[in-house]
C-alpha cells in the first residue's frame, strides 16, 4: 500500500513539488506566525527577568510593566527599603516614548536608573562598560541593530542622547529598551515626585513570596510582585491581545494548505482512476484503495511538514537580518499542533478522491479498453 | 479560447478545487490588507473625531499613542494666550493595562475635561462622565469583555462605574477608557500634568501663521493633527507590516502554485493533443495562448470567488469579533487582483515549458 502510494505521489516529480510545496507553505505560514507570537511572548519579560530584581514593586494594582503605567511616590521607596527581608531596592523610571535614530522612528522603553544601581541595568554592555551618564543612552534592541552605533546620536522627548553603549538580549520586536540617567527623565518628565517601579533583592534565606507580602502588608498603595509572577503577567499580555487574531490567521493557513492538499491528491487520484479500477477489477478492496489515497495524503503531508519546517526554521534565521524587529521563535507546541491539524486536513483532504473511488465500477475500465 | 475551456471543464472537481484554491490565497491577501487598513483607520479614528487641528504636545513629540508627553506647567494658558488660539483642549493620555474578568487587555486612558472637550463623540449607550469615578469606555472594547453600563473595574488602585459606551474609539489592540482629567491626574499621581493640547484656530486665521506662533513657545512642539495620525499609522505599521508581509508573499506563492498544479496536470495529460495540433501546423504561440486561457480562467474565476469570500469573511469576522475593522480601500483591492493576475503568469511557465520542448514526431512515434 506505502510502495503505491509513494508511486503515486512520485510518478510525477513536478507534480509532487508543486503539490509537497504547497502544502510546505501552507504549514510555513501558520508556523511562521505561531513563531512572531512566541518571540515577542518569550522576549517580552526578558528585562524583568534579567533584572536581577527578586520582587517588583508597582503602583497598586499595576502587574507588570508593557504599556502600563505605574507611579510610585518616592517617598514609599525608603519605605520599601526598611521592610524586614529587603537587601536592596532601586528604583526605576520608565516610560514608553518614539526614539528617534537618523530619520526612523522606532517605539521604546525609556528607562531611567538612579547614580549606583545594582538592578534593572543594561545587560553585557557592549562597548561601553558602565552606566550612562547625563546625555548619554545605552540602547538594547532595534535601534541598535538598525545601525545606530556608540557615538551616535538619538532624539529621546526632544532632547539629545549620545549613545555610550550597547546591551543585548532585553528587548522585543515590540520596543527597544534606552537606558538613561534618572535625573535625565526626571529633568525631562519636569518632576522627581514619582518613579515606576521598585526594584528589591531578597536578603539571604528570603524567599520572593514571603517578601512580597511582607511589602503590600507594610507599605501603603502599592501591588508587590514576585519576579516570576511579574515576568508571566508581561508574557500574558501579548497572550490575552493575540489569541483571537492568531485563530483567525490560523484558520486562514489551514484552509488554504487544505485546499492545495485537496487538489493534489484529487488530481493524482483521477489521472489514476483507470488503474485504481483494473485493481478493483483483480480484487482489490475499496478499503483498501482508499488507504492507498489516505497513505498518499499522509506522504504528502509529512514531506510538506519536514519542508516547511525547514522553512520556518530558515525564515527565523534569516528575517532578523533583514528586519531587526522581526524575532521568530518556533515552538515545540506549535509544531506539535500544526502536524496533528496537517494530519486531520490530509484525512479530509482524502475524502473527495475516496468516494470516486468507492463509485468506481471495475467493468467501466474494460469497457473503456475495449472500445 | 474554446480549447481552453474544454480543457478545464473536462475534470469540473479539480476545477472547483483549483478555483477555491486560488480563491483562498486571494481572500487571505484581501483579507490581510484590509486588516491593516482597517487598523490605520481605528488607530486614527479618535483623533479624527477630536477637536481642534493642531496638537502641541512636550518637545520633540509628534506621535500621540506611543508616545508619553508631558507639557511644561502654564502651557495651556500660554497657548490660549497667544493670537490666533480659538481654544485649547487639554488631555492628559496614556497607555494602561486593564484586567477585565481575569484577560490582560491595554487600554488607552484619556483624561479630559466635559466643560472643554476631548472626551468621544459619540456614545452608542450612557452618558457623559458626571463624576470623578466614572468611566466612559469604548463599546467593542465591553461587548468583548461582557462589559456593560453599571459595571465597575479596577485600574491602578481606583474603582471606576461604567457610564457610558462610546463608538469609534477602538482596535483589536486597545480601546479607549475616558475619565475626567482631574481624575487621571490622580491616577498618574501628577497633579495639574497635561500631555497634549487639542488648538482650534480663530476663524479664518491661517493654520501655518498660528502653528509658527504657538511653535515659539518654550518646550512644546506643535504638529498638525493629520500629522500625529499619520506618525502613530506609520510607528505601528512598522512592527505589524513585515508579519503581514510575510504572511501574504506566503499566500501569494501558494496561489501561483496552485494554479500552477493545475496546469501542468491539465498540459501534461493532454500533451499528446498538444503534439498532434503542432504536427498539424498549430504554432507553439497559439498553445501558449491556450495555456494562458486557462490560467486566466481559474485565475479570475478565483479571484472574484476570493473577493467575494473576503467580503463575507470580513462582515462575519467584524460581526463576531467588533474589535477587529476590516476595510477594502479600492486601490489596495486592484493591486491585489493584479497580483492574482501575476500569479496566473507565474503558474503558466512550467507548462509552457513543455508544449516548446514538445516534438510533433513524438506523438506520431509513440501512436
Amino acid at each position: 500500500m506505502f510502495a503505491l502510494a509513494r508511486n503515486n505521489l512520485f510518478r510525477s516529480r513536478m507534480k509532487a513539488l508543486m503539490a509537497i510545496g504547497g502544502v510546505a507553505l501552507a504549514m510555513m505560514l501558520v508556523l511562521s506566525l505561531d513563531a512572531i507570537l512566541a518571540g515577542l511572548e518569550n522576549r517580552i519579560g526578558a528585562f524583568v527577568e534579567r533584572a536581577g530584581a527578586d520582587v517588583w514593586v508597582a503602583q497598586s494594582g499595576v502587574r507588570n510593566m508593557h504599556m502600563a503605567s505605574s507611579a510610585v511616590p518616592r517617598g514609599l521607596v525608603d519605605q520599601v527599603r526598611q521592610v524586614p527581608g529587603v537587601a536592596e531596592a532601586t528604583p526605576i523610571r520608565y516610560l514608553t516614548n518614539v526614539v528617534r535614530s537618523g530619520d526612523q522612528d522606532y517605539i521604546a522603553t525609556v528607562i531611567g536608573l538612579p547614580v549606583g544601581a545594582t538592578m534593572g541595568l543594561p545587560n553585557a554592555l557592549v562597548p561601553g562598560g558602565t552606566m550612562p551618564k547625563s546625555g548619554q543612552v545605552v540602547i538594547d534592541g532595534a535601534v541598535g541593530k538598525a545601525g545606530a552605533n556608540v557615538g551616535d546620536g538619538v532624539r529621546i522627548l526632544g532632547s539629545t542622547f549620545e549613545i555610550s553603549g550597547r546591551s543585548e538580549g532585553l528587548a522585543s520586536s515590540l520596543s527597544s529598551l534606552a537606558f538613561i540617567p534618572l535625573s535625565d527623565l526626571d529633568r525631562m518628565l519636569g518632576n522627581d515626585r514619582v518613579v515606576s517601579y521598585v526594584l528589591v533583592r531578597a536578603a539571604p534565606g528570603v524567599s520572593a513570596e514571603s517578601l512580597s507580602a511582607a511589602i503590600e502588608t507594610r507599605v501603603n498603595g502599592v501591588t508587590a510582585s514576585t519576579r516570576t509572577q511579574f515576568a508571566g503577567e508581561e508574557r500574558r499580555v501579548v497572550r490575552d491581545m493575540s489569541t483571537e487574531i492568531a485563530v483567525i490567521m490560523n484558520l486562514a493557513g489551514l484552509l488554504i494548505g487544505f485546499a492545495v492538499m485537496a487538489l493534489s491528491i484529487y488530481t493524482a487520484t483521477a489521472s489514476r482512476l483507470p488503474e485504481y479500477g483494473v485493481l478493483k477489477a483483480v480484487g482489490a478492496s475499496t478499503r483498501r484503495l482508499a488507504g492507498v489515497v489516505v497513505t498518499q495524503a499522509a506522504l504528502t503531508v509529512v514531506v510538506g511538514l519536514v519542508l516547511g519546517l525547514i522553512a520556518a526554521y530558515a525564515t527565523a534565521l534569516i528575517a532578523p537580518h533583514l528586519d531587526p524587529l522581526f524575532d521568530l521563535e518556533i515552538t515545540f507546541a506549535s509544531v506539535v499542533k500544526v502536524s496533528l491539524v496537517s494530519f486531520a486536513v490530509a484525512a479530509l483532504a482524502a475524502i473527495a478522491p475516496i468516494i470516486q473511488i468507492a463509485g468506481l465500477d471495475p467493468a467501466v475500465v474494460f469497457r473503456r479498453r475495449i472500445a | 479560447m474554446g480549447l481552453a475551456r474544454r480543457n478545464l471543464l473536462r475534470d469540473k472537481g479539480r476545477l472547483a478545487l483549483s478555483i477555491a484554491g486560488v480563491a483562498l490565497a486571494t481572500a487571505l491577501v484581501l483579507l490581510l490588507s484590509g486588516f491593516v487598513d482597517g487598523l490605520d483607520r481605528q488607530l486614527t479614528s479618535y483623533l479624527d473625531q477630536s477637536p481642534g487641528t493642531l496638537v502641541v504636545s512636550q518637545a520633540g513629540i509628534k506621535n500621540m499613542l506611543v508616545a508619553t508627553s508631558v507639557l511644561p506647567q502654564g502651557t495651556a494658558e500660554r497657548v490660549r494666550g497667544t493670537d490666533g488660539v480659538a481654544s485649547a483642549v487639554p488631555l492628559l493620555s496614556s497607555f494602561v493595562i486593564l484586567e477585565f474578568h481575569d484577560a490582560k487587555q491595554a487600554g488607552y486612558l484619556v483624561g479630559f475635561d466635559p466643560l472643554q472637550g476631548g472626551g468621544p463623540r459619540v456614545l452608542s449607550s450612557g452618558r457623559q462622565l458626571a463624576r470623578d469615578d466614572e468611566a466612559i469606555i469604548d463599546r467593542t472594547l465591553a461587548q468583548r469583555h461582557d462589559l456593560a453600563l453599571g459595571d465597575t473595574f479596577d485600574l491602578m488602585g481606583q474603582r471606576f462605574t461604567i457610564v457610558g459606551l462610546s463608538e469609534g474609539t477602538g482596535s483589536w489592540m486597545t480601546g479607549y477608557v475616558f475619565v475626567r482629567k482631574a481624575e487621571a491626574e490622580t491616577l498618574f499621581k501628577a497633579p495639574g500634568m497635561t500631555s497634549f493640547l487639542l488648538v482650534t484656530p480663530t476663524d479664518g486665521l491661517s493654520v501655518d501663521r498660528v502653528r509658527a506662533d504657538l511653535a515659539a513657545l518654550a518646550g512644546v512642539t506643535v504638529t498638525p493633527k493629520a500629522e500625529v495620525a499619520a506618525n502613530d499609522v506609520a510607528i505601528f505599521g512598522r512592527f505589524i507590516l513585515p508579519a503581514v508581509r510575510l504572511m501574504t508573499a506566503i499566500a501569494f506563492l501558494v496561489g501561483t502554485l496552485i494554479v500552477g498544479l493545475v496546469l501542468y496536470s491539465a498540459t501534461v495529460e493532454r500533451q499528446r493533443e498538444y503534439g498532434v495540433l503542432k504536427a498539424i501546423g498549430a504554432r507553439a504561440r497559439t498553445l501558449y495562448g491556450v495555456t494562458l486561457t486557462q490560467a486566466a480562467i481559474i485565475t479570475f474565476a478565483g479571484a472574484a470567488v476570493g473577493l467575494a469570500l473576503a467580503l463575507g469573511a470580513a462582515q462575519l469576522v467584524m460581526v463576531l469579533r467588533p474589535q477587529f475593522q476590516v476595510t477594502f480601500l479600492p486601490l489596495t483591492v486592484a493591486v491585489r487582483l493584479a497580483s492574482s493576475a501575476l500569479m496566473a503568469l507565474l503558474a503558466v511557465l512550467l507548462p509552457a515549458r513543455i508544449i516548446a520542448s514538445l516534438a510533433p514526431a513524438d506523438v506520431f512515434r509513440r501512436s
